[in-house]
């Protein structure tokens, strides 16, 4: 408890100092005004913004950029609640009752919700990471890379599962992505795979030009097909503050929701996604009259919206303590640590205490800051979601091409980019989903290493997957996982093939 | 599923038994860059003993990839699906577009003269946009792309080409790298 309170003190000593206060203040503010742009969401945010972390100190671009996500991720909820656009699948459920209060001209007091239950959420899961990253390093000094490879196949499989859609589909992102990760050099033996003599390709497809072609540069050919047709609320935003009823019916929303998305956040594949669907779900389950949720009640964007953030946050856990990217999102995370010369792991908590701590507690002011200059900024979103888009597209463009042109000074990564968007348009338009084949990408390497340094452990022999107690429970979970998302699937197949033949 | 089919006629012609285009030729697609893998990492050496080779590992991932997207084109004889959405090229192609000439322009002619003619290019992909309009936000955002990246953020970048003779410009234009 000592050494907890003496962690967060560390930590708090990093992210207090002015500049990195400055720094998450920017990126919140910048990561809402992104996020509140419609059809972009945390992913495509994070993309684009990368590249203006790239001049910071470590420290202080990881704390932007976690202030980034959560500047995104509200910008996403308000976009849910004033124009039932939700920027990214985890504040789809906000959308539901929230839009329903917007229409009701309670917009001020759904979005004020949105805002205190997420901070509620981030207060609680700021604690829970910071009690639960020392003791999981030392689970994670555990694993072998039999462990690594099973948790992370595992986690692959929990994003399969997730994942809208086919799950056969969803499978085959996951390879194209750990396929399009094998071009570069080999680990090993440096030697070129699949490079095709291309210089830009021999050192691998950077994470960052596959992220902005799917999502970035894909989203927007297929904004632009839907023409300018969005309907922007004629809010009057009058009152912003919720009134005591409204606090007294989502106090206990928030808290329930607080604690299933800290738990759902945990896992890897995902985590916000599902955290914001069951707290929902489960918020309409307990409610004394569930004819309201649907309706404009506060719960159902009470709720969500605190279980996204904790999920959010607690999603951290894994990346921090085991290295593995429990999502999409944190899979960008990772990526700019590499570019910072950072490898995630157990090892960053030993011997980065600062950055650690550091990153830990300016989740915390991230939260925060957004309850502070959000709300009173809620009026300059309206007035942003009424830009058309015509105006938008062309800006968020040219910030890609001269992001990615900016991380190597290479042009030709901007071609290869916009090879990946329409590549991932291709996708769109197949019902492919790109998110798991960014997560592959992003642990391909890792599972390869894993996987080559376990098979050589065990002197060739792949039983040892399945042998080793730890990793074969984890394959286990993996297998029923897939099997009970499958099994329905195959079953419901079955039935209309009969019903056609 | 059944109703949502309902009355609409199915449009015909594209060989009776593709029930579901997107996962057909989805998948079709996935064993194609499943087969191009292959291919493409045939000279690398594989397994040595029991160790890996750097080959090992592409092979894995490529022919699971393969079988997958067999079994993806296998949904799409069995059961229906949609059929698939119409391509627009407009969008992706002047998109396209203005990345490339940004990617182009950007080492030979400077920041400031692709960003524009990129952002030029980019309105290009909206029959909503006007000319003048263009003219006016794409100086303005170059402006702004001008005041952020290279000044504020202190990013490498060149604002103008080296110098304005001609043959040099010429001679930067000529690749892309």
């Amino acid at each position: 408890m000592l050494d907890l309170l003496h962690n967060l003190a560390v930590g708090f000593g990093v992210s207090l100092s002015p500049m990195n206060l400055f720094m998450c203040l920017i990126g919140a503010l910048v990561g809402t005004l992104i996020g509140v742009l419609p059809g972009v969401g945390p992913l495509a945010t994070i993309a684009m913004l990368l590249p203006i972390t790239f001049g910071l100190p470590p420290v202080g671009a990881l704390i932007m950029l976690a202030g980034i996500y959560y500047g995104a991720q509200y910008g996403g909820s308000t976009t849910s609640i004033l124009i039932n656009i939700p920027g990214e699948s985890s504040s789809v459920m906000t959308a539901l009752d929230g839009h329903q209060m917007a229409k009701q001209g309670r917009a001020g007091p759904a979005l004020a919700i949105a805002a205190i239950g997420s901070f509620f959420a981030g207060c609680v899961s700021t604690v829970l990471v910071a009690a639960l990253g020392a003791p999981l390093t030392s689970v994670a000094l555990l694993f072998g890379p039999a462990e690594y490879f099973s948790l992370m196949v595992l986690g692959l499989c929990f994003a399969v599962v997730l994942a809208r859609g086919s799950i056969l589909k969803a499978l085959a992102m996951v390879l194209l992505g750990l396929l399009l990760s094998m071009v570069g050099s080999d680990i090993e033996t440096g030697q070129s795979r699949m490079a095709f003599d291309i210089p830009e390709l021999s050192d691998g497809i950077g994470f960052v030009v596959v992220a902005m072609g799917v999502f970035g540069f894909a989203e927007i050919m297929r904004n632009l097909e839907q023409g300018e047709s969005r309907e922007v609320l004629k809010t009057r935003l009058t009152g912003l503050m919720p009134t005591w009823p409204d606090l007294k019916a989502s106090a206990s929303a928030i808290g329930r929701g607080t604690v299933l998305g800290s738990v759902l956040g945990i896992l890897p594949g995902g985590g916000a996604v599902i955290a914001s669907f069951a707290a929902y779900t489960f918020e309409k389950k307990v409610a004394r009259d569930p004819s309201r949720f649907g309706r404009g009640a506060i719960e159902g964007v009470a709720s969500p919206e605190s279980a996204n953030n904790a999920a959010a946050q607690t999603s951290f856990i894994p990346l921090l303590t085991l290295g593995i990217p429990p999502n999409a999102v944190m899979a960008l995370m990772v990526g700019a640590m590499t570019i910072h010369g950072i490898v995630p792991g157990p090892q960053v908590m030993t011997k980065q205490p600062d950055l650690f701590w550091g990153m830990i507690t300016s989740m915390w002011l991230g939260n925060l800051m957004l309850v502070v200059i959000n709300l009173p900024l809620v009026g300059v979103w309206v007035k942003l979601l009424q830009v058309p888009y015509r105006f938008l597209f062309p800006a968020i463009l040219i910030f890609c091409s001269i992001g990615v042109y900016s991380i190597n000074n290479a042009p030709f990564d901007c071609v290869i980019t916009a090879v990946f968007g329409l590549v991932g348009y291709w996708l769109v338009k197949h019902d492919f989903e790109p998110a798991p084949m960014l997560l592959g990408f992003v642990l391909g390497p890792l599972m390869e290493e894993n996987l080559r340094r376990a098979m050589l452990i065990a002197r060739g022999d792949p039983t040892t997957f399945v042998t080793r107690p730890i990793s074969g429970t984890l394959i286990a979970i993996a297998i029923v996982l897939v099997a009970i998302a499958v099994l329905p699937t195959i079953a419901r197949k079955r039935e209309e093939v009969f019903v056609e033949e | 599923m059944s109703d949502s089919v309902g009355g609409v006629p199915e449009p015909e012609g594209r060989g009776s038994f593709v029930r579901a285009p997107r996962d057909f030729y989805g998948g079709l697609v996935m064993v194609a860059i499943a087969l191009f893998a292959l291919w493409a990492s045939r000279d690398l050496p594989g397994m040595r003993g029991f160790a890996f080779g750097p080959g090992t590992a592409p092979r894995i991932f490529a022919v699971v990839l393969a079988a997958l997207g067999i079994a993806v084109a296998a949904t799409g004889v069995l059961a229906k699906g949609p059929s698939i959405d119409r391509f627009y090229v407009r969008g992706p192609f002047f998109i396209t577009l203005s990345v490339v000439l940004f990617a182009w322009l950007v080492r030979p002619l400077g920041l400031v003269i692709a960003s524009f003619l990129s952002i030029v290019a980019a309105a290009g992909a909206t029959p909503e946009a006007r000319l003048l309009e263009t003219l006016i936000w794409g100086a303005v955002l170059t402006a702004f792309c001008v005041l952020l990246f290279p000044i504020t953020l202190n990013l490498p970048m060149q604002l103008w080409p080296n110098s304005w003779d001609l043959a040099s410009i010429l001679k930067g234009l000529s690749s892309i790298r």
